[in-house]
This record gives C-alpha cells, sequence and structure tokens, in this order.
C-alpha cells in the first residue's frame, strides 16, 4: 500500500563462505534481526512480528522466545520456489502493518547450508520431477541454464551479454567491506575462461552459497518518522504470476520466463510509476542469464534489446543509467538467499551504499527469477 | 552413444498421474474429457475448464529440440561419470504446447542444438518395486 509503512531498520551479521560461519544459523538470524532493530534506534521488545518466505527454519515461535519479545502478534511466510519470495515477505510485513495486526514487523533471512541441507540440491524423481531428474535436469542452476538457452536463442543475446551481470556485481562488491568477494574482483577474460557448470551459464553466472542473516524492520509511516533513521517508504510491492505462469517442467505459458511479467506490470500499476522513474535497482542473481529475463519482463527494455541495455558500463556505477546490484549482490556479496539486496535497496535511498548514486528518488529490488512467482518491491524517498 | 546419466538415476516415483506417461510405452498425454484440452506435466484438475475427467491422447511422439544444458558440474556424485551430459527440452509436433525433458540418446552434447528433429525412443527400467517403467527418450530424427 503506498506509503502507509516504511523500512526504518537495516541489518546483518557478518557474511561468510558456505561453512565458514563459527556460530548457529540461528545465532546468525538473531545477529541481524538485533542489528537491524537497533539501526532502527527501537527497543528489541517493541517487535511483535515476523516474516520470511521458503521453509524459512528460524521459525519466529523460537526468535521471538529468544529475543525476549514481550508477545508475537503476527508470524508468516511466502510460497514457492526460492528466492522469489524476498521482496513478497516485506509485501506481507507492509500488509500486516497497514491492517494494525503488528506494529514492528522484521523481516529476514539466515542461511548456514553448511548446518542443513542445501538449496538447489540433486532430488529423486517424486511429483513434478519425475518429469526431469531422471534426465539429469535437478539443480536450479540446470534449471534457469534450459531458460536461458531459450531466450538467448530467441533474442539473439551473447554470452557477453550474461558476463556483464557477473561483471557490475563484482566491480560493485570491490566498494563493500561487508563483500565476500571484497578484494577479489573479476575480469571479463576470468569470466569467459572459468569452467562451465550448465551451459550457458559458466562458473561466475553462478551465485555462489554462503553463510549469514539479513534484517529489516517495517513499521508504520507515523511512527517511522520519530526514529533515528530517515524511513524508506515501501511505494509499492507485488507478487505472482498470470494463468499457467509456473506449471513445471519447462510447461509455463510464456516459457521462457524469470515469471516477474505479472508482478512487474501490478508493481508499475500500484505504485503510479514506470521503469524509467527508477534509479537504481538489485535483481536477485541465482544465475545471470534470468538476470536478464527478469530486466525485459520488468519493462526496462525489450527482450532483444537486453544486451544493449547491460552494455557499455550502464548497468555499473557511477556512469551508468541504470546501476544494478550496487552490494555486490548474490554473487559478489553474499548469498542470503537474496535478502540482503533488499538491505542495499533500503541502504540507497538512504544515502548509505558504498556504490551511492546521486539523487536516489525510487530504488527498486527484484526478488528470485528463476521460479514462479515472482516479487518484487519499489522503495522511495519520504 | 552420447552421454547420458545412469539408466537406473533418479527412477520416476510412479504416483497416479504419471503412471501411463512412463509405463504405457507409448507416449500418452492427458486429455480433458470436458474440453479436449491436452495439459503436461497431468494434473488432478483440467487447468482449461477445472474438469476432473481425463483420458489419454497419444502423440506421435515426433519433435524438436526447443531447448537445452549441457551440464558439465555433476550434481550428484553419481553422476560423475555421466557429465558432460546434455538434457533437452523438446517440442511435440503434434502438441505444440507440451514440452518433454529428455536425453539424446544418440547424439553427441556438443553436437545438440535448439532445431534438431527428434523421435520418441523408450528406455524400459525396473524400479525399486519391481515395476517395469517404459521412459520416454529421444534420437535424432531426419528433418
Amino acid at each position: 500500500m503506498q506509503r502507509k509503512t516504511a523500512v526504518v531498520g537495516v541489518g546483518e551479521s557478518e557474511y561468510f563462505n558456505r561453512g565458514g560461519a563459527t556460530v548457529s544459523e540461528f545465532e546468525l538470524a538473531c545477529t541481524a534481526i538485533r542489528n537491524a532493530v537497533e539501526d532502527a534506534g527501537l527497543p528489541l521488545s517493541d517487535v511483535d512480528g515476523f516474516v520470511s518466505y521458503l521453509d524459512a527454519r528460524n521459525d519466529p515461535v523460537r526468535l521471538s522466545a529468544a529475543l525476549g519479545l514481550p508477545v508475537l502478534n503476527f508470524s508468516s511466510q511466502t510460497w514457492g520456489g526460492g528466492g522469489n519470495g524476498v521482496a513478497s515477505s516485506l509485501m506481507i510485513a507492509d500488509a500486516a502493518v497497514s491492517a494494525g495486526y503488528a506494529e514492528v514487523v522484521v523481516a529476514f533471512r539466515a542461511l548456514a547450508q553448511g548446518q542443513f541441507g542445501r538449496f538447489g540440491q540433486a532430488r529423486a524423481g517424486g511429483g513434478p520431477a519425475s518429469y526431469t531428474a531422471h534426465y539429469g535436469v535437478m539443480t536450479a542452476a540446470q534449471i534457469c541454464a534450459i531458460q536461458t538457452q531459450r531466450f538467448m536463442y530467441e533474442n539473439d543475446v551473447p554470452q557477453d551479454a550474461l558476463a556483464e551481470i557477473s561483471l557490475a556485481s563484482f566491480a560493485h562488491a570491490q566498494r563493500n567491506p561487508r563483500a565476500v568477494r571484497y578484494g577479489r574482483p573479476l575480469t571479463r577474460e576470468e569470466y569467459h575462461e572459468s569452467r562451465w557448470i550448465a551451459e550457458p551459464l559458466h562458473l561466475f553466472d553462478c551465485c555462489p552459497e554462503n553463510d549469514g542473516a539479513a534484517a529489516v524492520v517495517i513499521t508504520s509511516m507515523e511512527r517511522a518518522r520519530d526514529l533515528r533513521k530517515p524511513p524508506v517508504p515501501i511505494l509499492a510491492a507485488a507478487q505472482g504470476i498470470e494463468h499457467g505462469g509456473g506449471i513445471p517442467a519447462f510447461n509455463e505459458s510464456n516459457f521462457p520466463t524469470a515469471h516477474h511479467r505479472h508482478a512487474g506490470e501490478m508493481l508499475w500499476q500500484r505504485a503510479g510509476v514506470g521503469p524509467g522513474d527508477v534509479q537504481v535497482a538489485q535483481f536477485y542473481e541465482n544465475f545471470t542469464g534470468p538476470v536478464l529475463m527478469a530486466m525485459a519482463e520488468m519493462g526496462f527494455c525489450a527482450p532483444e534489446e537486453i544486451a544493449s541495455f547491460v552494455s557499455n558500463g550502464n548497468i555499473q556505477w557511477p556512469d551508468g543509467n541504470l546501476p544494478i546490484n550496487t552490494s555486490g549482490g548474490n554473487l559478489g556479496e553474499a548469498y542470503i538467499h537474496g535478502f540482503e539486496n533488499i538491505n542495499e535497496a533500503v541502504r540507497q535511498v538512504r544515502g548509505e551504499s558504498t556504490c551511492q548514486v546521486e539523487g536516489v528518488e525510487l530504488s527498486l529490488s527484484v526478488s528470485g527469477p528463476g521460479f514462479a512467482p515472482g516479487s518484487t518491491i519499489l522503495f522511495c524517498r519520504d | 552413444m552420447g552421454r547420458i546419466p545412469p539408466e537406473d538415476w533418479a527412477l520416476p516415483m510412479i504416483d497416479a498421474l504419471n503412471e501411463d506417461f512412463f509405463t504405457a510405452g507409448r507416449l500418452l498425454l492427458q486429455a480433458c474429457r470436458a474440453c479436449s484440452a491436452v495439459q503436461h506435466p497431468p494434473e488432478h484438475v483440467c487447468r482449461s475448464c477445472q474438469g476432473a475427467d481425463f483420458e489419454s491422447r497419444e502423440s506421435v511422439g515426433t519433435g524438436t529440440v526447443y531447448s537445452f544444458t549441457v551440464a558439465h558440474y555433476p550434481a550428484h556424485p553419481s553422476l560423475s561419470d555421466s557429465v558432460p551430459y546434455a538434457a533437452v527440452l523438446v517440442e511435440l509436433d503434434d502438441y505444440k504446447h507440451v514440452r518433454l525433458t529428455g536425453n539424446v540418446l544418440d547424439v553427441e552434447p556438443s553436437e545438440v542444438a535448439i532445431g534438431m528433429r527428434v523421435r520418441v525412443v523408450w528406455q524400459e527400467v525396473q524400479d525399486a518395486s519391481g515395476q517395469m517403467l517404459k521412459i520416454p527418450q529421444w534420437q535424432r530424427a531426419e528433418a
């Protein structure tokens, strides 16, 4: 709902390589939440709700007890896929606060995959996977590769267009001390020479796995204006698909797709602005190919224009027209299941990014593009 | 012979929805008796008219490679000797909205391309319960 709520606090744990965390995933979650609440200038005891997405392990009942919350008034998470639910978790926080079901809601994600199973690992062939697993198609990388291959074929997209996404993320990570890839830049040659994972995806088209947690605090606009930092209003959010947009085993109605066409249309309609009005954007990079599809589906350019849209530094800070993934994103900062992209979108409105874009009025975050339903959120200046 | 995952790798777990597809030895698709829509993968309800009464419709089993990947990273240790292998998405000639995943058995991964003509062949494998599966696979066909 337009400007009914705002993000007032941003926090994270330290980010590690996968298996690098020295504390439990639950403690990482608590650390990120405490840091976000402290950033807001709120007492922890004011938090009364939690939201997350896709099988979040650190459930709100356990969190509220461990964090000493007097009451828990709201807890929820969104369905579907994987990191496609990042923005929609904030959407339900916005809805809960707007409706008065909770006053201070924390949206968060914690990942320490070495301590649990890994997202995207190979699975046996039951249910929809029975149509793909036997043929060696089990992982998110392979699924996104098949989507990407067709997208490249239909729209004459060269490999270098995929490289541009990686190069932007890695370049921006070099300015961000939180980034796992800080101090380890990537060249175009290294990208092209890196080994194939699943053609057309090279190693550097695929996001790494990391340990860490990130969180933001959402409260009403009225309350937000009295807090420590300038509020970052939620102008609009959207989640969804058109009919058949998520039918499994590559039988989506609009294959190849990033599953963001409908969510994008709803976002712009609700916000009353368009892609051309946005100064900076964070695109969840599970893999680079689907990011290209998501950019087109969000309306930044026609699919056949994507190669030129991402070239010549157009998506890189500081000179590009649309800098993306300015903290380094999943690829360069850390794969916190995409939540780090929410924190960065908020920081861009506050003026706190390490790749700060000048004059940010609208800051976009687009969630995981490989799986349905897509979701996206648009923050604005108060 | 192209490279493919082992024949007994991640066999389909047979259920009410996929039994015809993986045991008949003919390419049987799910068709709605009420509106005649053919849908894949099968579902308990027709995605076109919400009917729930189905029959089988047989495809002639020819098609075109619509997309593919060549997997180089073995996503499971059992696939270490299989990589690199190509997995394809086949668009059927007679039901163009239906896309089936598979491997092209007689083509090297590096030769697989969008637009390649293929026809269905059957891979017969016994699953852990003793049921004989007939799994659709593909081989190159004349243009």
